[in-house]
């Protein structure tokens, strides 16, 4: 489980500050999809990148099982994100100088994942094995970035608007592939969103406003990409 | 305005190089061409041969210092400006969109020029600062008369005034080169280097660990970072070596102690330029293996190592480059001499010097870039895209 308990941070100082997080708690099950849902600046993506480990916040604590990330050092940090979480993002970050077999390594190899073809294979890119990142489209190149994630095995799942800069097929193909995966692995999921239609396919729904929650919903039933419209 | 002058600020490495330069360069001829105004005062053989010997050296001192700080100047402005389109891809193709030419849009490189301006004026006036004591130093042995120091204005024009209309030029026409590109490439133009790809990289099927496959594709694909690494070690060897062992060739004491002092600021600041570019340049890579879970350790191994075979190949060829100019430039200005060819032998004790000193710098200046990598917020990174 992770907890997170009066996480606040403010970028800048003085008149120039600004309040991203404001002493937000929340809870995220094991094994949950949870989308948070804002608007720009809503503290949203702020919320995302202090739970998975990317920066600490001002005060308050981040516990994964009870251990407090925000009080590690560096090192261990760094550690903690090679065994636990995952990241997918907006703008893939594919190394371009590596073809998609080996961008997809550079998660396996983390946890010695051997058969990392496997996932290549399942996100519809075995054909395309040697293609460097430039030589395939945005859809195409979000799905080596779901298999470089995947491959590492990991126990959460972080997602920044991985679906921000594709087209409505290539989205839904992309957001059915990380649902069923989910389903089938069992591994958390955050997802950081701005589109409400998207929340209908999460467990658990975390609204933002201003660096505030002001409201957490479950759904009783998720929906698939098609159901939601997409 | 496109390009500011506080853009070119950044390029004080060409400046260095103009001002030291321009300062061993203006000495010399400055020198020279004093002494050729008391040449019908020479007459007896022993004064003459004096003469000579001052005039080659000089000569070949300003052939070596300028030659090989001239085509450093070079390449270094050169890579300044591809640097400054690399980092601005998205303005200068926004620009290019907005209808302004290639040609409108290079002739605003000319500014880069200033650096080479700034330099050279700055090596010219310290030069004349200095001319007492060189005058002095030179004329120590009571041999030669007295000459007096006069304001040449030819070396104006040629150390000054030309090499900055022809380095703007060169900047310009360079700027223009790596604009021919399409609008829309520029502007999405994310990544700063250029991405080489074999006809077989891509489909080399390995089962090497996966920082052992990024160190060698970082070193294939980021050759500019390569070369610029690789050149920056070969001047180091080649100025330092040759800084030190100036005295060799009967450069005076002061001569020596002024040369090794221009050749250790050259060579580190070369140096560093190079480190801090690489280091730079291959900065976005090491925080995304880090946001994975690659240790610090695993990602400086796997991206800034590969760097490091070939800065010793560089050193080596330029340790090799330098004696093999040194002899040249004799043969070159002392073979017809009435004192005839000097002896010039490798310089060990300058060698080792060269050698322990650049290990040092290389390694401290690679380890203090590194772990600022490692302070850079990992969301300060991702957010640039």
């Amino acid at each position: 489980m992770i907890e997170i308990l009066k996480a606040a941070k403010t970028y800048g100082s003085g008149e120039s500050a600004t309040v991203a997080l404001k002493d937000v708690s929340l809870k995220i099950n094991d094994g949950d999809f949870t989308v948070l849902l804002g608007a720009s600046g809503s503290g949203k993506s702020t919320l995302l990148h202090i739970v998975s480990g990317l920066e600490c916040p001002d005060s308050g604590s981040v516990n994964y099982d009870g251990v407090d990330i925000t009080a590690l050092s560096d090192d261990k940090l760094t550690a903690f994100r090679k065994e636990k979480v995952g990241f997918i993002f907006q703008q893939y970050y594919l190394l371009p100088n590596l073809n998609v077999d080996k961008n997809v390594k550079m998660g396996a190899d983390l946890t010695r994942n051997r058969n990392y073809r496997e996932i290549i294979e399942a996100v519809g890119l075995g054909e395309k094995l040697y293609k460097m990142p430039s030589e395939l489209s945005g859809g195409e190149q979000q799905r080596v970035s779901i298999a470089r994630a995947l491959a590492k095995k990991p126990q959460v799942l972080f997602l920044d608007e991985p679906t921000g800069a594709l087209d409505e097929e290539t989205g839904r193909q992309v957001l059915d592939y990380i649902c069923s995966l989910q389903k089938e692995i069992g591994f958390s999921v955050v997802m950081v969103t701005h589109n409400s239609n998207i929340a209908e396919m999460a467990n658990t729904v975390v609204k933002m406003n201003s660096g505030k929650i002001t409201e957490t919903y479950r759904n009783d039933i998720r929906k698939n990409a098609r159901q939601i419209g997409w | 305005m496109i390009i500011r002058p506080k853009d070119v600020a950044k390029s004080f490495g060409v400046l260095i190089m103009c001002a030291c330069a321009v300062l061993i360069c203006t000495l010399f001829l400055n020198s020279n061409i004093d002494l050729a105004r008391i040449k019908d005062q020479i007459t007896n053989p022993e004064m003459m041969i004096i003469y000579d010997l001052t005039v080659s050296s000089g000569n070949m001192t300003c052939a070596l210092t300028g030659g090989a700080l001239g085509l450093t100047t070079v390449i270094m402005l050169l890579f300044y400006v591809k640097h400054y389109i690399d980092t601005h891809k998205p303005e200068l193709g926004i620009l290019k969109a907005l209808g302004y030419s290639n040609w409108k849009i290079a002739k605003g490189f000319w500014v880069f020029g200033l650096s080479v301006f700034t330099g050279t004026a700055v090596g010219f006036g310290l030069a004349f600062a200095f001319m007492p004591m060189f005058y002095r130093e030179q004329r120590n042995d009571g041999i030669l008369p007295d000459v007096s120091i006069h304001f040449n204005p030819v070396l104006l024009v040629y150390l000054i005034i030309l090499p900055a209309l022809l380095f703007s030029l060169l900047a310009v026409l360079y700027g223009y080169r790596k604009l021919k590109r399409p609008a829309l490439e520029l502007i999405r133009g994310g990544n700063n280097a250029k991405i080489r790809k074999s006809k077989t990289a891509g489909k080399r099927k390995t089962d090497a660990p996966f920082l052992q496959e990024l160190k060698q594709s970082t070193f294939r694909s980021r050759f500019s970072l390569v070369f610029f690494i690789w050149f920056a070690s070969f001047c180091y060897a080649a100025t330092v070596v040759m800084s030190f062992s100036i005295s060799e060739v009967g450069a005076s004491d002061m001569m020596a102690v002024m040369m090794a002092g221009i050749g250790v600021v050259l060579a580190v600041t070369t140096l560093f330029l190079a480190v801090t570019t690489v280091i730079k340049g291959n900065a976005k890579t090491i925080v995304m293996l880090r946001v994975f879970g690659y240790s610090d350790r695993e990602c400086s191994g796997a991206i800034l190592s590969g760097y490091r075979p070939v800065t010793y190949i560089g050193f080596a060829l330029g340790t090799a480059y330098q004696y093999g100019l040194m002899k040249l430039m004799m043969f070159l200005f002392f073979d017809n001499s009435v004192l005839g060819l000097p002896e010039y032998r490798f310089d060990m004790q300058a060698f080792i010097i060269a050698l322990f000193s650049f290990v040092a710098i290389y390694e401290l200046f690679m380890l203090v870039y590194a772990k600022r990598i490692q302070r850079i917020p990992l969301k300060e990174v991702m957010m640039e895209e």
